[in-house]
């Protein structure tokens, strides 16, 4: 089986398939063939933008193992940075960002140390072409988890202010008082990569397993690659989630066991 | 600045009433006094003890606050008088929970009702029962008998008087000719985030 490869004069044909959406777009006047023009821009500078990151890295990995982790640092970074914008009703992106750009790293450590170390098992223990993508998949999981337990504990705090209060009233402890919030948000953080996990195969296959074998990987090997990847995405929706959890009820509360609000949001 | 000098003591085995037009601080003074919020300077002394030196949920278990609009957990009424002893890990049985219901003056066919269904006027007995459960010292009602009737005014200024004579230290917010016309204590009204006295205590009452 040989990898048959998508050359420049190829790539402008696909072209065609953004002026179909931006035909439609005008015909229905959805108004959205500004966004469609910027978008099909966008997209390729950055993906060009990453394949020229991720050739230099590939090449001086020998040299600079360290350029491989600088990578997955940044990756940890932009994801708690992320996750922290644009939360109603919480302290802010300033003070979310270092939360959340902490639950990601533990997260991404805890879930894929053990991975990397026992199950994939690189051939060199900074082998970029292994621990760049894997890390990435992994890392927005999380990056997700977080952002989505914060923004649901804060925002239903935000909606239940009495009821919390009535709760710190009959003596209820923060965690108490919360408990119920705390426990909808993480389920709701986990809900997607469990979704995914049991419809996984049944409509689309997933991008990995889907690259791999358009790249020639025999398809049970990439079946198995992808259930690796499949549960590292849950425990690590999980590990992030729980300390998102943690954080957001720790933060909404002053040491006096008060509850504290947030004036309305001016977090973009 | 909404409190400004407040000094108010309330005494053991006593009603205190407080009025004061709207936005004159009552409701900032009463969550201030539940430990709900700090004032920016000032003491507050439970017992003789600075309630900064004690532990918040704990001291929060002795001051019952009653809203003038109760929230209603989740669940039954039963449910909901249960809350207090289950957030310590009590389980209160059933029968007590009856008691405290029928003295918070409502019927005891209530316990098994959806809490969130009921009207305003039952929910406010609900949430004095809620509080009762916890048998606590201070009891802070904001406005408690807005949604009752003459007869159900009557009631609860009743058991207040009783909780009073048990030992209770009692603040009633209250624009109610009826509530101030059956309770001789001191009264203050609240004007402009300051304190008056309307009314002197009557004798010795700490």
């Amino acid at each position: 089986m040989s990898y048959v490869s998508v050359s420049f004069p190829q790539l402008l044909l696909s072209l065609g398939l953004m002026a179909m959406a931006i035909a439609i777009s005008s015909h229905n006047r959805l108004g959205l063939e500004r966004d469609l023009a910027v978008g099909t821009f966008r997209a390729a500078v950055q993906l060009f933008a990453v394949g020229l990151l991720l050739t230099f890295v590939f090449q001086n990995q020998n040299e600079h193992p360290s350029t491989v982790f600088g990578v997955i640092a940044v990756m940890v970074v932009v994801g708690g940075w992320t996750a922290a914008r644009r939360i109603a009703h919480g302290p802010g992106t300033a003070v979310l960002f270092r939360y959340a750009t902490f639950a990601v790293l533990v997260a991404g450590v805890v879930v894929l140390v053990p991975v990397f170390l026992f199950v994939i098992r690189p051939p060199r223990w900074y082998e970029a072409r292994l621990l760049i993508p894997i890390s990435g998949m992994i890392l927005s999981n999380a990056m997700n988890g977080v952002a989505l337990v914060f923004e649901r504990v804060f925002a239903a705090v935000n909606e239940d202010v009495a009821g919390v209060e009535q709760l710190l009233s009959l003596g209820a402890t923060p965690r108490q008082a919360v408990e119920r919030h705390v426990r909808a948000a993480m389920n709701a953080a986990l809900r997607p990569t469990i979704n995914a996990l049991l419809t996984v195969g049944l409509v689309a296959l997933p991008g990995m397993m889907t690259g791999q074998i358009v790249s020639g990987t025999a398809p049970d090997e990439a079946v198995r690659y992808q259930l690796v990847i499949m549960y590292q995405l849950v425990a690590v929706a999980a590990v992030a989630g729980a300390l998102a959890a943690r954080f957001a009820r720790a933060l909404s509360f002053n040491e006096r066991e008060q509850l504290r609000t947030f004036p309305d949001p001016r977090v973009r | 600045m909404l409190l400004d000098g407040v000094d108010l003591r309330l005494a053991g085995q006593g009603i205190t009433t407080l009025g004061g037009p709207s936005g004159s601080g009552k409701t900032t003074l009463l969550r201030i006094l539940g430990l709900l919020s700090d004032p920016d300077e000032g003491q507050l002394l439970l017992d003789g003890e600075d309630v900064r030196t004690l532990t918040p949920h704990a001291a929060r278990r002795r001051i019952a606050l009653v809203a003038q609009a109760p929230v209603m957990f989740p669940g039954t009424v039963l449910d909901n008088v249960r809350t207090g002893p289950r957030l310590a890990g009590e389980e209160l049985p059933e029968a007590t929970s009856r008691e405290l219901v029928l003295r918070a003056g409502l019927p005891p066919e209530l316990l098994d009702q959806d809490a969130q269904s009921l009207s305003g006027g039952e929910k406010l007995r609900v949430a004095v029962a809620r509080a009762l459960a916890l048998r606590p010292e201070v009891w802070l009602l904001d406005e408690p008998t807005a949604a009752l009737d003459q007869n159900r005014a009557n009631l609860l200024v009743r058991l207040l008087r009783e909780l009073a004579t048990e030992g209770a230290a009692i603040l009633v917010v209250t624009h109610d000719a009826r509530v101030l016309d059956q309770l001789e204590g001191p009264h203050f009204q609240l004007a402009s985030g300051r304190l008056v006295e309307a009314r002197p205590l009557s004798g010795d009452a700490s």
